[in-house]
Formats: C-alpha cells, sequence, structure tokens
C-alpha cells in the first residue's frame, strides 16, 4: 500500500507541472479560442532563457528569474504580433495551423541552439527528501507543487475579478461585441499572449527543474495539450485536475502494468487516455458543453 | 489548360481529363521521360525521385481525407509504418511474393485506418487532428510491443523480384515506384470527380448541410479513412522494399506533420496541389542540405551540422508564409495561371 501512494505522490507531482503547461493553453483559448500547438516551444524557451542567466551567467536565481520571464513575454508577444493577428478574422483552424507551423520553425531554432546536447540547470531549489508516514517527497517538487496551485489560483482570480479579465471573457465569447463595448481586442490577444508566456516560462523552469533541457522538451506541449483538451479547453480548473491525475495514471500504470505489457506505459497512458475521454466526452471533463451535431 | 477558343462540343469532351491532342502530346513525352529516367539521371536524382514519388504517393491519400474530406490528419506515418510493417511480415514470416504483399498491406493500413477514424465521427477539426496525433503514438507503441514485429531491431523485407528479375537497385525499383505513382494519382484524380468525390466535399464544405442532402456522414466518413489509409499502406509498403529495412524509427510524428505542411503549401482541394506542395518541399530541403555546409563554415556559430534544424526553420517560416499570404497555396496560383492562360490574349 506504501508502495502504491509513493508511486501516486511522485505522479501527482509530475502532473503539477503538465497542469502548469496546460494553463497556458487554457489561457489562450479563454480570450482567443485558439488553440495553441505552440506552447511547448514556449515552455522551452523559458527554460532555455532561465538557463541561460542562471546556468550560463551564473546570476542569482530571483535576477535571472525577471530576464528569463522579460524574454518569454517578448517571444509570444512576437509570436501573436507576426503570425496570429494577419489571421483575425480567418477561420479558427488557419490559427491551430498557424501554430503549428510556428512550432516546426522554434523547434528548428532550438535544436540549433542545443546542437544534440542537453543543459542542466544548476539546483536553484533546496534538495532533499521530506519523510511523511514513510512516503518520501523531493522538497524541490514539492515547491513547484505549490507554485502551480498558487499560479492558477492567481489567474482563476485575473479572469474572475479584473477588469482586463472581464475583458478577455468578452473577448472570447464574441469579437464583434467586445469591440462594440469599448474593449480593445487587438490588445487583448497581446496581454493574453504575454500572460500565457509568462505562465509558460513559470512551467518551463519548473520541467528543467526535474529533467535536462535537450531537443524533446517542446514535446511537453503535446502533453499539456492533451490535458487542456481532456479537462475541457476553457476550463483551469479541468485542467489543474486532469494534469494531476494524468500523472498518477502514467504513473502508477507504468508500475503496476509495465511487467504486464512489457514496458513503455509511460509513453502511451496520455494518448489513451485522451482518445478514451474524446470518444465519451468530446468537450472535456470540466468544459463547457457545447451542442453541435457533427 | 486549354488556350482561347477551344470549347467542348459533346460530353465526353466535357467530362475528359485530357482535353486536347497537344495534351496527349505533353503526357506521353512526360511518361516517355519519366520511365526513361534512370538511363540519364544519376544515382542520387534517381533515389531523390524515388521518395519523393512515395511521399506524392502518401500525401494523395492525405490529400483526399483532408483536402477533399475535411478531417485533418496527423497520423498518416503510423499508417504508412502499418503498410510497411504488414509488407515486410508478409513477405518474410508468410513467404508470399511482393505483388500479392503490396495490395495487401494497403487494405490492412485502410481496415486499421477505420478504427483509427472512428473519432471522427464524434469530433471534428481540432480535436480530431489532435486525436489523430495520439492514434500515432498508440499506434507506434503497439508495433514496438509485438512479438511479430521484431520490436526495437525492425524487419528486412526483400527486394521485390519478377520471374527470377531482381529490383533491388534504387534505378530499378524505380519503375515499380513511378507505375504505383501514376495508378494512384489517376485513381485519385477520377475518385475525387465521382459521386464520392463530391460526398467528400458536401461533408468538408458543410457536413450539416451534405446530410440533408442525403450524404450518409458515417459511411463516407470512414471511407475517406480507408482511402487515405490505403494510400499510405501502400506507400509504406514501397518504402520498406525499397530501403529493405523496416523499423519505429523511420516514422516519426514529425513526418505527420511534415506532410500536413505539404498539403497548406500545395493547397488543400487539388490534386495537382500534391505534387506541388511535396516538390516545394522537397526541394527546399535539399538546397538547406546543400547550403547548410556553407553557412556552417561561414558562420561557426551555427554548429558543425546544421542542416535538420536549418531545415526544419525553413519548412516552419515557408508554412508561416504560406498561410499568412496565400492560404489557398500553390495550386491556387496554378488555377489563376491557367484560366488567365484561357483567356489570353483577352484580358477578361
Amino acid at each position: 500500500m506504501i508502495e502504491f501512494f509513493q508511486h501516486a505522490i511522485t505522479g501527482i507531482m509530475i502532473g503539477s507541472l503538465y497542469a502548469l503547461v496546460a494553463a497556458g493553453i487554457v489561457l489562450v483559448y479563454k480570450a482567443t479560442h485558439v488553440v495553441s500547438l505552440a506552447h511547448g516551444q514556449l515552455v522551452a524557451f523559458g527554460a532555455l532563457f532561465f538557463w541561460l542567466f542562471l546556468g550560463g551567467l551564473g546570476l542569482p536565481f530571483w535576477l535571472s528569474l525577471i530576464p528569463a520571464f522579460v524574454l518569454t513575454a517578448l517571444l509570444g508577444l512576437l509570436i501573436e504580433r507576426l503570425a496570429l493577428r494577419p489571421l483575425i478574422g480567418q477561420p479558427l483552424f488557419a490559427a491551430f495551423l498557424m501554430t503549428f507551423a510556428i512550432f516546426i520553425a522554434l523547434e528548428g531554432v532550438f535544436v540549433l541552439y542545443l546542437k544534440g546536447q542537453t543543459r542542466t540547470l544548476p539546483a536553484f531549489l533546496p534538495t532533499g527528501n521530506l519523510a511523511v508516514y514513510g512516503l518520501s517527497i523531493p522538497i524541490n517538487q514539492l515547491i513547484s507543487f505549490c507554485v502551480a496551485v498558487l499560479l492558477f489560483a492567481a489567474v482563476s482570480l485575473i479572469f474572475k475579478y479584473t477588469k482586463l479579465g472581464l475583458g478577455m471573457r468578452a473577448t472570447a465569447e464574441d469579437h464583434r461585441l467586445a469591440q462594440s463595448t469599448g474593449i480593445i481586442v487587438k490588445n487583448i490577444f497581446s496581454y493574453i499572449w504575454i500572460l500565457s508566456a509568462i505562465v509558460a516560462a513559470v512551467a518551463g523552469i519548473a520541467t528543467a527543474n526535474v529533467m535536462d533541457i535537450y531537443y524533446m522538451l517542446p514535446y511537453i506541449g503535446i502533453s499539456g495539450l492533451i490535458v487542456a483538451i481532456c479537462g475541457g479547453l476553457d476550463s483551469l480548473l479541468g485542467a489543474l485536475v486532469v494534469g494531476l491525475l494524468l500523472g498518477f495514471v502514467e504513473n502508477v500504470g507504468a508500475a503496476y502494468l509495465d511487467p504486464l505489457v512489457g514496458g513503455g506505459v509511460k509513453d502511451v497512458a496520455a494518448y489513451v487516455v485522451l482518445l478514451i475521454v474524446l470518444l465519451i466526452r468530446p468537450y472535456g471533463l470540466f468544459g463547457l458543453v457545447k451542442i453541435e451535431r457533427i | 489548360m486549354r488556350p482561347c477558343g477551344v470549347f467542348d462540343k459533346s460530353y465526353g469532351l466535357d467530362i475528359a481529363i485530357i482535353r486536347t491532342w497537344q495534351h496527349w502530346v505533353i503526357l506521353i513525352s512526360a511518361l516517355i521521360l519519366l520511365y526513361t529516367f534512370p538511363l540519364f539521371g544519376s544515382y542520387y536524382l534517381v533515389s531523390f525521385m524515388n521518395s519523393l514519388a512515395i511521399t506524392v504517393i502518401v500525401v494523395l491519400g492525405l490529400q483526399i481525407v483532408s483536402g477533399y474530406c475535411g478531417q485533418i490528419s496527423f497520423g498518416q506515418d503510423a499508417f504508412m509504418a502499418i503498410g510497411a510493417y504488414t509488407s515486410a511480415i508478409l513477405t518474410i514470416k508468410f513467404g508470399f511474393s511482393f505483388w500479392i504483399a503490396l495490395p495487401l498491406s494497403g487494405i490492412m493500413a485502410g481496415i486499421v485506418g477505420i478504427i483509427g477514424g472512428a473519432p471522427s465521427l464524434r469530433i471534428k477539426g481540432m480535436y480530431l487532428a489532435m486525436a489523430t496525433i495520439a492514434i500515432h503514438f498508440v499506434v507506434i507503441w503497439l508495433i514496438l510491443h509485438m512479438e511479430i514485429t521484431g520490436s526495437f531491431k525492425g524487419l528486412y523485407p526483400p527486394p521485390p523480384s519478377l520471374g527470377g528479375f531482381e529490383f533491388d537497385t534504387d534505378e530499378r525499383i524505380f519503375y515499380i515506384i513511378m507505375t504505383v505513382m501514376v495508378i494512384m494519382t489517376y485513381a485519385a484524380r477520377n475518385l475525387v470527380r465521382s459521386k464520392v468525390g463530391r460526398a467528400f466535399v458536401a461533408i468538408r464544405d458543410n457536413d450539416l448541410a451534405g446530410e440533408v442532402m442525403g450524404v450518409n456522414l458515417y459511411y463516407y466518413k470512414l471511407l475517406a479513412f480507408f482511402i487515405s489509409c490505403f494510400y499510405a499502406g501502400i506507400a509504406g509498403s514501397l518504402w520498406g522494399h525499397l530501403i529493405t529495412v523496416v523499423n519505429t524509427e523511420q516514422f516519426t510524428l514529425m513526418h505527420a506533420l511534415e506532410y500536413v505542411g505539404m498539403l497548406i503549401i500545395g493547397g488543400m482541394g487539388s490534386i495537382p496541389g500534391v505534387f506541388f506542395g511535396v516538390l516545394f518541399i522537397r526541394i527546399l530541403n535539399e538546397l538547406v542540405m546543400f547550403s547548410s555546409p556553407v553557412l556552417a563554415k561561414a558562420l561557426p556559430w551555427l554548429g558543425s551540422s546544421p542542416a535538420a534544424a536549418l531545415g526544419l526553420i525553413a519548412f516552419g517560416l515557408a508554412l508561416i508564409i504560406f498561410l499568412v499570404f496565400e492560404p489557398r497555396g500553390l495550386a491556387h496560383r496554378w488555377e489563376i495561371f491557367k484560366s488567365s492562360y484561357r483567356l489570353y490574349p483577352f484580358a477578361h
């Protein structure tokens, strides 16, 4: 039993990373109804920028955090300005394909910079394990878990209680209506991409804390997208719950099913979960159910 | 593509694919050029043409399901893998000849494609795209974890042979690949203007209206997936017998993304667009390949082998430019050229 709980805790800690990645995707979707495949790149570049200042230049933790956020936000803004702004008014599917094109281009830049090597962040969080009832929890993962939960709370509050959040919700509902009530829709798009990029940077730093920065890192965006879709694309709560759940399923599944099927459950669990959820509840577990005939 | 003043005088002329005697001349000389190509083309060009033709077959299938039926699929490379593995298993383990394994691998991929296309009955657009990404990974995982597929080691299918003649070099198998490509192109061109093709277009443009008009959505969506995966399976089988080694590392999600990119650049919903898109991306890739050593020498910070990364950047940028400036792809430009040629020398 204790073994099961250990696997579960480890899984939930990893799951908080998925939830963080998914949060950025949900944010962009909530305000613009664009599903971003490129988000994994923002996550990876957030981690890379942080490494540049912490590991490359040797700046202290807090000083390297700020430029990493600024640079990632700039990248997000650049994506929105150069690639997605020209597509306003076109079908949403074109924007989806555009984020896919951005993913490929940025993947090239990422690979070009890494040159096949890996980068490892120096330990910037307290290391060691916390022992609770015989379970051991790595302290640095516990911190990133708490950061994830706090970030979700903060973003939800922004959406619910600030004027900016109200504008974003209005924009998601209907661009033209929002514009006629005095909301500058173009600015809302810029703000949401900046916010989403900062969330991505947090996710990237938290991810690089537990794994190396290497050429496959951007593909965590696909895991994030799976979490966002399973949670219902417009639900932050759904992203959090499903993210933690996915980490749990992957880890516990790998622990108990790997001996039965010969390994690799971790690689495929997310996709099986996605297929099942899409077939049973196409609009996600927590998403707004829209009635649409197919 | 007809000059000014040529009109269809009968129904037969109106529906003909090849309309004038000039077309026949161009077609026949193009075919002769194609089939004599290995006699004067270099080895490099012949193997380039081989991989080009196989990609054309895969993207033709994708064009039918995505361009005509409107169901975006990122799983095309997984179905190609199924075709390659089926063909390899049939020839190695069961001793089938290549000529029987080729259509069987297409049918096998098609049947799996029906299962893979089943989510399209409930979801569409971006959700379906994600579901097909999931299917890609599930299929590759299943292949890796089965006994019969040789797991990580892969399989080594023999080159095809006919009556003692071995198609064991790139120049020899060239004829098989080109013949299959020509047949598949002809079939696709005819399919999309038949009843089935019109049903696909109806589903793409407005599925509800299509259903009201009597198009059976479930049947035609699954049929589109079957045909598309049949193409992928045939291409996979050819690929396996061309390079005589099949393993899961050849079939990556990046390839599937590349096929969708080719479709966007070539133009959705156009058979010539497939050729434009494949040629554009492949030539772009080759240019990057050739120029990257020069670039690496001139700009040392790029590293010693930037070809793969630069290829991705060029591909991504080309896609972005096309999505912003010409979302209908090169095929649209071709249509514009054709209609202005039809009017020449008059303005309109």
